[in-house]
């Protein structure tokens, strides 16, 4: 399939959507009684701020996978890096408080949690980089160790899987100076979701850093013959999908849920995954990856509120309408071209 | 090496597939054994930072200025392998895992042979266990009770997993030949469908009506794979020696049979298959497919013999599996000792959670290490291979050009190469 093909779908896609939208407010406006209109109503700014909830961790994980994949460093292991800070910020958080922290407690759990994810990110690297793994095996090894070392130190630390609960982090509320007018209040990590976004986008287009990480993922050798080394720069894109990461598991812990889950696949449940298919959907573009992350996380948000409404869908099956949405996406429309360099290694020339 | 530049492709890639699968193999088992040493080696430092964050009233030892600590990593590694194989019920134990691991990471090998990642087995095993007890439990009403229904129903029992498994593998190998849609994301997602799927279909319209969990009806006790040698209500000998001998076809089917090189040119020379008048995309479905089918066998040996009915928390035999495959450097032979390896370390870590109160996951972070150490040396080779033979591929890595398979598919390592 070409690319303008891929392109001409996935405006297809979009425009689908809007008329679906449009239909629906139509069904709303005109029989108010019907059910389709209570499910279309709910649809309303608090859906619109629990689906931005939603969206945190795999927005950041996209993030991350962007800056990685660009320079040329395949980085599958982004649910091993969620899964790593969001035990990190419950652990440090409960740990250094004694169990109920304070709020600033929580942002040191934060920190931490972002560090333990930039550390894991720079083993990764150092791996790929300078041992020449297998990106996708390492990768692999990430998650795998993530997946098993925070349920071993969960029962290290609190006897069991999960953690006890803790406080989240308070609503962040940006209001009218000197007045009692608030414009809006949210949950920080959703604010710093909204910020990273445009920034990414804005670092990747218009930077000379984001144009040496597009060089060192596309063509590493013109790279390194005006001058900049390609090992640094693949460093900085793998150590920045460990920061975003770190954001995201962070978030995802002391954003939303006040607690280390570590069953099954722990609390993080694929959303690494999904953010991986987020940024392939969103073809590279951060914009476009938080466009999709958000749809992933409104079909999240939607299957929630749907159990809420008491709608008799067994909501096992509620649940995988995300995962399979991602496979419907990625067999048509989601297939984008990967960097040319990413996957492969690259030796400087004057070594 | 001799000039080979008028030689056709299929006789250039036989030649390369031959040496690098021969003459690799004792390389292959130094590095999976020195990823073991080395996981080992981390292993005793987790064990040991563990030990010193956790509390416990009498500690093992301390070191002054340190504080003190929970865990001897040598008994723990000790206690892991003891616990394998003492008391005698625990080989039953190990022995069990290692059949349902051989028939996962088998199926992780085919796959890998063809040059295809499937991280999806998990739900191939979920989906094709949930087959054999539906297939099984509708059929048992009709047939006499005894041997020979005995028979008819296990019969029964593996070609539906199978087959149900087999389907489920095509899906993502399909999506793979005729979407370009990587199959590293589809088969992971694919896992949650599968689990979800299960889940509904059982809880909905196949639970027990006697029981309080969701789970179906038990099958009939004569459909059970029954112990032969060991007094075990949970192993079978009938099963390990059927896995093995499917271990062994498996390599024969992949060595010595038009199809088996067929896959394996796929997955190591793609554009080589193409030339040689491989179909890549009908290999690429029946190998999944393949894969898919050992999975569900791995779910229908789970049912008859282990669970004797579909229910929820199948353990991650499918992620496990991935672990075999790599050890066994994705050789159908190399996956029996990886099997009984990681069969032993299962058991053995109920031991060390049971007498040491190390906690069981402890195994979970050894599989990872494992992993990520096969990953690097196995790329050490592949480079060492390629400078040998410099002239045999085409040296994409170095000039950033093009390459010869540029997805970010999981298409590039861990084969034979």
């Amino acid at each position: 399939m070409s690319y303008a093909d891929r392109s001409r779908k996935r405006r297809l896609l979009a425009g689908g959507t809007a008329l679906v939208a449009v239909a629906l407010a139509a069904v709303e406006l005109f029989f108010p009684e019907s059910p389709v209109s209570e499910i279309v109503r709910i649809v309303d700014a608090n859906y619109v701020k629990s689906v931005l909830r939603l969206a945190v961790p795999i927005t950041f994980a996209a993030l991350g996978g962007i800056f990685a994949d660009k320079s040329g460093v395949i980085n599958i292991g982004l649910e091993g890096l969620l899964i790593i800070s969001a035990f990190t910020s419950i652990a440090v958080a409960g740990t250094i408080s004694g169990g109920s922290p304070t709020q600033l407690q929580l942002w040191v759990g934060f920190l931490a949690a972002v560090l333990s994810s930039v550390l894991f990110a720079l083993l990764f690297a150092v791996i790929c980089i300078e041992f020449k793994a297998d990106q996708v095996i390492a990768g692999l090894a990430v998650w795998l160790i993530a997946l098993g070392l925070a349920p071993f130190a969960s029962k290290v630390i609190w006897g069991q899987v999960n953690s006890p609960p803790v406080a989240t982090l308070s609503d962040w509320t940006l209001g009218v100076p000197f007045t009692d007018i608030s414009l809006f209040t949210a949950n920080p990590p959703v604010v710093m979701m909204l910020v990273a976004v445009p920034l990414a986008w804005y670092v990747l287009n218009r930077t000379a850093f984001g144009r040496w990480i597009e060089a060192s993922g596309e063509n590493p050798k013109a790279l390194d013959t005006v001058g900049v080394d390609v090992r640094k720069v693949r460093y900085s894109g793998v150590l920045l999908s460990g920061f975003f990461s770190g954001i995201g598991g962070a978030g995802l812990a002391l954003g939303r849920v006040g607690q280390f889950i570590g069953g099954g696949a722990t609390m993080v449940n694929g959303r690494g995954w999904i953010g991986i298919t987020a940024f392939l959907f969103g073809n590279y573009n951060p914009l476009g990856a938080f466009g999709a992350s958000f749809l992933f996380a409104s079909l999240d948000a939607l299957q929630i509120r749907l159990q809420q409404l008491g709608y008799s869908i067994p909501s096992e099956l509620i649940g995988i309408i995300p995962y399979v949405t991602v496979i419907v996406v990625l067999a048509f429309v989601g297939h984008t071209r990967s960097p040319s360099a990413a996957g492969e290694h690259y030796e400087s020339g004057e070594e | 090496m001799s000039d080979e530049g008028g030689d056709s492709w299929q006789e250039r890639a036989d030649r390369a597939l031959a040496r690098l699968v021969d003459a690799s193999a004792f390389e292959r088992i130094l590095i999976s054994l020195a990823a073991l040493a080395m996981s080992v080696v981390v292993g005793a430092v987790v064990i040991l930072v563990s030990g010193w964050v956790a509390t416990c009233e009498s500690p093992v030892f301390s070191v002054a200025g340190i504080g003190s600590f929970c865990y001897d990593p040598i008994d723990v590694y000790v206690t892991l392998f003891k616990g394998a194989i003492w008391p005698s019920y625990n080989v039953a134990i190990t022995l069990k895992e290692t059949t349902l691991l051989l028939f996962t990471g088998l199926s992780v090998a085919v796959a890998f042979r063809a040059g295809l990642f499937n991280i999806g087995t998990q739900g191939q095993l979920v989906l094709g266990a949930l087959g054999t007890a539906m297939a099984v439990l509708w059929v048992a009403p009709v047939v006499p009770a005894g041997a020979v229904g005995a028979l008819i129903l296990i019969t029964v029992g593996l070609l539906a997993g199978a087959f149900v498994g087999g389907v489920w593998g095509a899906i993502p190998g399909a999506l793979k030949a005729y979407a370009d849609a990587n199959e590293v994301i589809t088969t992971i997602m694919l896992n949650f469908v599968a689990s979800g799927i299960a889940f509904t279909l059982v809880s909905e319209v196949f639970k027990d009506p006697e029981s309080q969990t969701v789970q179906t009806r038990a099958i009939p006790g004569f459909a059970q794979l029954r112990p032969v040698f060991f007094d075990s209500t949970v192993f079978s000998m009938l099963a390990l020696v059927g896995a093995l001998v499917l271990a062994a076809g498996i390599y024969w089917m992949l060595n010595g049979t038009s199809f088996g090189y067929d896959l394996r040119t796929s997955g190591v020379q793609p554009e080589a298959a193409e030339y040689g008048g491989v179909e890549s995309k009908k290999t690429m479905v029946s190998s999944m497919a393949l894969s898919g089918a050992l999975g569900g066998l791995g779910g229908a040996v789970y049912v008859l013999m282990v669970a004797s009915r579909w229910r929820t928390g199948i353990p991650s035999l499918g992620f496990d599996g991935i672990t075999v495959s790599i050890l066994a450097g994705n050789n159908p032979l190399g996956v029996i000792p990886a099997a009984l390896l990681f069969g032993a370390l299962k058991t053995g870590s109920l031991a060390i959670e049971f007498q040491l109160s190390v906690p069981k996951q402890l195994v979970g972070v050894l599989r990872g290490l494992i992993i990520l150490f096969i990953a690097m040396p196995e790329f050490f080779r592949m480079v060492g291979a390629r400078f040998r033979f410099g002239d045999e591929r085409p040296t994409v890595a170095t000039d950033g050009g093009e390459t010869t398979d540029g997805s970010a598919g999981g298409d590039q390592g861990g084969d034979d190469r």
